[in-house]
């Protein structure tokens, strides 16, 4: 395991923008807050070495870039590859892909474009031999022909506009079998059962890592840090499934034994929030941050950088290969809260889900300037958790930092409110 | 004598509020931020002291709001300026019979605050990451027509044409716009009146964001300025109730919750 | 208590299932040599053309015997005969509700035999459309309708009598359960009568329709079963049952694909408590394959014996996978 702060020789990477930047928020993450639990130092190690040092990925195989967790990543494992999610987080990149986008677009498709114009689409990562977009918002089905551009290989993952009918779940069954056979030519390898078998039993057992630490923040007080949970999901875009499972499971260990002790991460009284909306991806971990740093916690996320990348598990009924593919396409799906989807009551009934778990007691709402979907759905999420008496705090902002003063007052005042809601009650 | 202090450190200027054992107001102080803030509030608050003569031991808390909040390591706690303002607008909305909404124009940003009949905050909004609709906002147009900041009342009033219509919300573009209107040979009073028609929308927007309610108190520096008050009131259709001291509700507030922080704390001690 | 509770829950209701029907199987195939007899109201196809080795009787049969009797009769003394045995039928039903066709069918084990030689072969199972769906769901009640209705002519005068049991008659257990204790009997054309003839006629090609039918699609008989029509209509007092706590649903959609009924409200009604449908044959795949805490759950007289738990979800999809040796990756 490697030491947070090991000084090596400085390399030209490290005085780049990007590292700088990664640096800055590493530092906030680890030096801002006490106690940071032992088994996090994988991970901010982790980035450390990749995102400070631009070290390389150590992963071996075809890499397949893929830009949403649409893509069934077992798949990718079937056939000998291996999946790097390119979603990217950096303000640095975020400005390099303005080059592409109209002004007002999401910081997270122009960040990714940003980073996949450069020669390593994540430091020390190299270029993936293939890069998966499957047609979800119209920002990033655009995107796929900018990044082809580039002279990647892109391969249009065809997404339905809906999931409600059972015509959306055949159309995209038959799309997760032609991108199975896509990737088998890419790797010459064939799709059997016993491959894709064994990459569902890797990601069951990521998955079962998630969720057993995802329960673990349901304690009161908290035994866990948002912005350390953030980290850990954020590290799944692009580290080993096996070391970070394993290193997941020694932190749901050493969670464990914080509960047993009595241990407390934050305040009894800390407002307990749960974050819904635009995905916080490394380094861009400005909202949870904040709102940790002004004494509330995050226990729960409804987001695709955490929760709904990891959360939901495929079910199957004959174990064999037909079957399978189709299960791994549903799951895919079927859960999908996003607001590309026409309608969105189950991400209403999800976070009241949460919330009510969770004991929640308030909702941050991040959208990215420009993700128009995520905008619209403001309303109807704020009004279905108003019916519920549970207080919403609605942010656009995007990649840079220049609004961290007046939104650090929001969310302070937001917390406050919360404190004073509390103690009339009690 | 015991007093309790509340310092509200914003991005264009620093007010300090002190309040007696029963939470009467003793005195305020409002002075420029400045580049040196933290130097600037902690004179501030020694000059206020000075003038009432008070020692600076009888000051038994001080809570710090307002963007230097987090800076200002003297005070004894900091809130952010939305509980600070509601706390304030709901003690000194008393005396007009109690307000529920609070309209706050401050230097960058503006805010609508919805409050509860104790003074909680219900609901809040502020506007986005942009100086539109803010003190700012009037600072740069005074500067283009040559007036000073406390002519625009004036100027508001007795425009020779009904008020025009600034179109850009954005503060860059509203100057270029303001300077090829005076180019066009339009008087200052009716771009004066113009450009608080402007902010007064955005403003009412922003407030009925969070829901209306009676009264509509109104505070911030700009509140001083009687045309946009006046603007304000014409696009809400109602009355608004402004302080006396429109710029120290905040700092009032503060100092109100430190006396109420003070006298708990002693009591969970006794 | 919540030991046992979590061993319940963890069941592999694949296995258990399995042994199970064996067991129902056994009782309604081969009893009748262990000298049980439950009766003449089973809620099952325990088949009464398998003279010696039933263990009971289909209610069918008698029910289309009592609906034959003549009206003076039917609606006098000979109707409280009726009632008395559809009284017994519910009795037995209420116990188990439609798990009696999960469970305990025979024609239904034969079935998911057949499913589980079919997936040994790697075929893939068939699935009906939507609108197939909807359609094919109303012929059980047809089915049930005319089991009904044309005994009841014969009473009336205005059938003839050969028709006296048409439901048996094209009814693919007659054929194939007596099979199971050596009688081969059934399986012919009866040429007495034209009546018989068409009708036995029908029957075997019913049968046919039943195998290679079940080889296609699963439970593919079920959709068309005028006796799982009947049970629904009595389901409402049933003791077991199956309920579903729509807050805790995510629309994964998981009990949905492992449903042999394809019953999709399963995954998209997050509004009815009791979401057990027409089709519906309480197998509880659907409680097994739920990853979410209580979202499914297994109920007696309204106390829960069996839920969804996400550590249930884990033994049974994941761990006897992760047994096999992974193949190595590069």
């Amino acid at each position: 395991m490697n030491s947070p702060n090991i000084n090596t020789e400085p390399s030209a990477f490290q005085h780049t923008r990007q590292a700088r930047e990664a640096e800055q928020t590493l530092d906030q993450i680890t030096d801002r807050f006490d106690d940071n639990p032992k088994a996090m130092d994988y991970f901010y190690g982790l980035f450390r070495r990749i995102y400070c040092r631009g070290e390389a990925l150590q992963r071996e195989g075809t890499l397949v870039g893929t830009t949403c967790i649409h893509a069934p990543e077992e798949l990718i494992y079937a056939v000998g590859a291996q999946p790097l999610r390119l979603c990217n987080g950096s303000y640095h990149f975020d400005q390099a892909g303005g080059d592409f986008m109209p002004a007002k677009s999401c910081s997270l498709v122009k960040a990714t474009l940003g980073v996949l114009s450069t020669e390593n689409a994540i430091p020390g990562g190299g270029r993936p031999e293939l890069v998966v977009n499957p047609t979800t918002c119209d920002q990033k089905k655009k995107a796929s022909a900018m990044v082809e551009e580039m002279g990647y290989n892109v391969y249009d993952l065809e997404l339905p506009p809906g999931k409600e009918s059972e015509e959306a779940r055949l159309y995209w069954q038959r799309s997760v079998r032609d991108f199975s056979v896509r990737l088998s030519k890419l790797t010459g390898k064939k799709l059997t059962r016993s491959r894709l078998k064994a990459a569902m039993a890797k990601t069951a057992r990521a998955q079962l890592a998630f969720r057993t630490l995802h329960n673990l923040r349901k304690n009161s007080p908290a035994l866990f840090l948002g912005k350390d949970a953030f980290l850990v999901t954020n590290a799944y875009f692009f580290d080993d499934i096996d070391r970070w499972t394993e290193a997941v499971e020694q932190l749901n260990e050493e969670l464990r034994a914080r509960e047993a002790s009595g241990y407390q991460a934050a305040q009894r009284k800390a407002p307990r929030i749960l974050f819904t909306g635009s995905p916080p991806i490394f380094p861009n971990l400005k909202l949870p941050l904040l709102i940790e740093e002004a004494g509330g916690v995050v226990v729960a996320d409804e987001t695709c950088s955490a929760n709904r990348m990891l959360y939901d598990m495929s079910a199957v009924d004959e174990w064999r290969l037909h079957d399978m593919v189709d299960a791994l396409a549903d799951r895919h799906l079927k859960t999908c809260t996003c607001p590309i989807f026409t309608n969105n009551l189950d991400r209403r009934r999800r976070l009241l889900e949460l919330a009510e778990s969770f004991n929640a007691d308030g909702v941050v709402y991040q959208a990215f300037a420009g993700c128009q979907v995520y905008e619209m759905e403001q309303r109807s999420v704020a009004k279905t958790l108003s019916d519920k008496s549970i207080p919403m705090l609605y942010v656009e902002t995007d990649y840079s930092p220049d609004d961290m003063g007046q939104l650090s007052t929001r969310i302070e005042a937001f917390l406050e409110s919360i404190k004073t809601r509390k103690r009339k009650r009690s | 004598m015991s007093y309790y202090a509340g310092i509200d450190i914003g991005s264009t200027a620093i007010k300090v509020a002190l309040v007696d054992e029963s939470g009467q107001l003793t005195g305020t102080h409002v002075t420029a931020s400045g580049s040196l803030f933290h130097k600037n509030a902690k004179e501030a608050l020694g000059r206020l002291l000075t003038e009432h003569q008070i020692a600076a031991d009888e000051v038994r808390y001080l809570i710090a709001t307002g963007y230097g909040r987090k800076l200002f390591k003297e005070a004894d706690d900091s809130i952010s300026e939305i509980t600070a303002n509601a706390i304030g607008a709901h003690e000194a909305g008393k005396q007009f019979g109690g307000v529920r909404t609070i309209i706050n124009i401050g230097g960058q940003d503006s805010k609508a605050i919805q409050i509860d009949a104790d003074g909680h905050v219900a609901n809040f909004a502020m506007n986005d990451k942009c100086a539109a609709g803010t003190g700012r906002f009037l600072d740069v147009a005074a500067r283009n027509l040559e007036i000073d900041l406390e002519e625009l009342g004036d100027y508001h009033f007795n425009a020779d044409s009904a008020p025009l219509t600034i179109n850009s919300t954005c503060t860059v573009f509203a100057e270029s716009e303001i300077i090829g209107l005076l180019a066009n040979g339009h008087g200052k009073g009716a771009i004066v009146a113009g450009i608080h028609y402007s902010i007064a929308k955005r403003t009412v927007r922003l407030a009925k964001r969070v829901g209306i309610e009676d009264r509509i108190y109104f505070d911030g520096g700009p509140a001083l300025n009687r045309g946009l008050v006046s603007a304000i009131e014409d696009e809400l259709q109602r009355e608004l109730v402004v302080p006396e001291h429109p710029q120290t509700t905040t700092a009032y507030g503060a100092a109100m919750l430190a006396r109420s922080e003070y006298l708990s704390e002693r009591e969970g001690d006794a | 208590m919540s030991k046992l509770r979590t061993t319940i829950n963890n069941v592999d209701l694949k296995r258990f299932r399995f042994w199970l029907q064996i067991g129902f199987f056994a009782l309604f195939v081969y009893g009748g040599y262990l000298a049980i007899n439950l009766g003449n109201s089973l809620p099952t196809f325990s088949c009464a053309f398998n003279q010696d080795g039933r263990g009971g009787v289909c209610f069918l049969m008698p029910l289309q015997h009592l609906m034959g009797t003549r009206w003076s009769a039917l609606f006098g003394w000979a109707g409280l005969g009726v009632l008395t045995a559809f009284l017994t039928f519910a009795l037995w039903f209420i116990v188990l509700n439609k798990a009696w066709c999960g469970y305990a069918c025979p024609l239904g084990t034969i079935q998911d035999w057949i499913s589980s030689l079919r997936t040994r072969l790697g075929i893939r199972s068939g699935r009906y459309s939507k609108p197939q769906f909807r359609s094919l769901s109303t012929i059980k009640y047809v089915l049930l309708a005319l089991t009904l209705l044309i005994p009841l002519g014969i009473g009336g005068g205005y059938l003839p009598h050969s028709l006296g049991t048409p439901f048996c008659d094209i009814c693919p257990g007659r054929m194939i359960l007596p099979l199971f204790t050596g009688d081969t009997s059934q399986l012919t054309i009866d040429f007495s009568s034209r009546t018989a003839m068409i009708m036995t006629a029908l029957g075997m090609l019913i049968t046919g329709l039943f195998f290679t039918g079940a080889f296609i699609k699963k439970r593919f008989f079920c959709f068309f079963c005028p006796m799982s029509a009947l049970h629904y209509l009595f389901s409402k007092p049933a003791l077991l049952n199956l309920r579903k706590e729509g807050d805790k649903c995510t629309r994964c959609g998981d009990c949905y694909r492992v449903c042999d009924m394809q019953i999709r409200e399963i995954a998209d009604d997050v509004e009815t408590p009791r979401i057990m449908k027409d089709d519906c044959i309480l197998c509880f795949k659907c409680v097994a394959a739920c990853p979410e805490e209580g979202a499914l759950k297994v109920t007696f007289l309204g106390r829960t014996v069996f839920e969804a738990t996400e550590e249930g979800f884990n033994k049974r999809m994941n761990q006897g996978e992760t047994c096999e040796q992974p193949e190595h990756q590069h």
